[in-house]
């Protein structure tokens, strides 16, 4: 099971089994049906999770609108990041919306994984710049791209999620208007009802 | 790395910053110093130009920088940096790659610059260092995501009333463009939120002396 996890983690220092053995006795497995809130608004970010299966958001409230800023698959990290390294109450929320099971460390781990030593301290440290990186990259699609563009990347990227996220979210995440992601439904669903005819026949 | 009187007190606040993530020893940060090079800019310099990787992490030690993007016939201002602040093309920097933003001083800048090469080497001189690192990047990390959050979050007018309560001074040192594109607002509007502003304080100034 811990597979995926030992692969995430292996892209940022080579880290040998005896390590991640250690680092598995932190680990704790967690399930959420679908719809269900991990963290709330004002709550303490306590865990840091990995998705193993199942789709989560994370979002904040602007007046009464959601407003989408991460959407975590199979295989992607997901907490309210803030909230998590500053022990501050948290602007987001994160909730699932498929049933979802993830293998999360709580805050307290986490600090006991960096006292292991420097080599941990340095895989938290390329993991935060990628968290910081993937900010980056996305303020400058949001600046650069016109919602069109942003919507043909994402989909490129990231072709089974269209099907497995609510519309409203997905228009929400990429910051499209709701009534122009309508026009561009077109671009998902004809290539999407080609392959069903391919497989098909 | 030369240093002169100025500089060294310069360098006194930088090992103060650190010390805010991480203790470091006067030994022990000197021996970090001997990782960094200071360079000086005039004014109106792209320090980092786009299709450039960007080879340098850069603490300002006096001046003021700002990074931005070219769209278009516009320019997009994505950071406003002062004394003692970070700046530099973290994407191009982290990944190597040529850089999509422009990094360019606004007054003459003296910066406090680590190439990426001594970056590593530093980390590799002092284990301490890569929790310092972290510490720093979360940071950073933090910061960069307030500023989303306050982006698409407030209104237009609490972009500028929250920026022109907390960089007051900034008015001073930057172009009104220039904060206007980073706060994401339109020029005219920039121009109508400053002059409300100012005539409310005159009125209010007016209402205490009567």
């Amino acid at each position: 099971m811990m597979k995926p996890v030992f692969q995430y983690l292996s892209r940022f220092i080579d880290l040998s089994e005896e390590e991640f053995s250690l680092l598995v006795g932190f680990i704790e497995i967690r399930h959420f049906n679908k719809k269900v809130k991990l963290v709330d608004i004002g709550e303490q970010e306590g865990y840091i999770n990995f998705v193993m299966k199942g789709l989560i958001r994370k979002y904040f409230y602007r007046h009464a609108e959601e407003v989408v800023t991460q959407l975590a698959k199979e295989g992607e990290l997901i907490c309210s990041s803030v909230s998590f390294l500053t022990g501050e109450r948290s602007d987001y929320i994160v909730e699932s919306i498929e049933t979802a099971t993830v293998l999360s460390i709580s805050a307290a781990n986490v600090e006991k994984i960096y006292a292991l030593g420097p080599r941990m301290e340095r895989m938290g440290r390329l993991i935060i710049i990628e968290w910081l990186l993937q900010k980056e990259y996305w303020e400058n699609a949001r600046i650069k791209q016109d919602s069109k563009t942003r919507f043909l990347h994402f989909i490129q990227a990231n072709p089974d999620l269209p099907i497995r996220v609510p519309q409203k979210i997905l228009a929400s995440y990429l910051n499209i208007k709701p009534e122009t992601f309508s026009r561009y439904k077109h671009l998902l669903t004809r290539p999407y009802r080609h392959s069903q005819v391919l497989a098909g026949s | 790395m030369v240093l002169n009187n100025s500089h060294t007190k310069y360098l006194e606040n930088i090992h103060q910053y650190f010390n805010r993530f991480l203790p470091l020893t006067d030994e022990e940060f000197t021996d970090l110093t001997n990782y960094f090079e200071l360079r000086e800019f005039d004014k109106k310099v792209q320090v980092v130009k786009m299709g450039d990787i960007d080879n340098y992490f850069n603490i300002i030690l006096k001046g003021l920088a700002r990074k931005y993007m070219v769209v278009g016939k516009k320019d997009v201002t994505l950071q406003l940096s002062i004394e003692g602040q970070i700046i530099h093309s973290e994407i191009s920097f982290n990944t190597r790659t040529p850089s999509d933003t422009i990094v360019e001083t606004i007054e003459p800048t003296v910066f406090l610059s680590m190439s990426y090469e001594n970056l590593q080497k530093s980390y590799a001189s002092n284990p301490k260092l890569e929790k310092l690192g972290r510490l720093l990047i979360s940071y950073l990390f933090i910061k960069k995501d307030y500023r989303d959050y306050s982006q698409l979050k407030k209104t237009t007018r609490e972009r500028f009333l929250d920026y022109m309560h907390s960089h007051s001074d900034m008015l001073q040192r930057v172009p009104q463009k220039y904060i206007a594109s980073y706060l994401n607002i339109k020029p005219e509007t920039f121009s109508r939120l400053k002059h409300l502003m100012k005539h409310r304080k005159e009125h209010h100034a007016g209402g205490q002396q009567s």
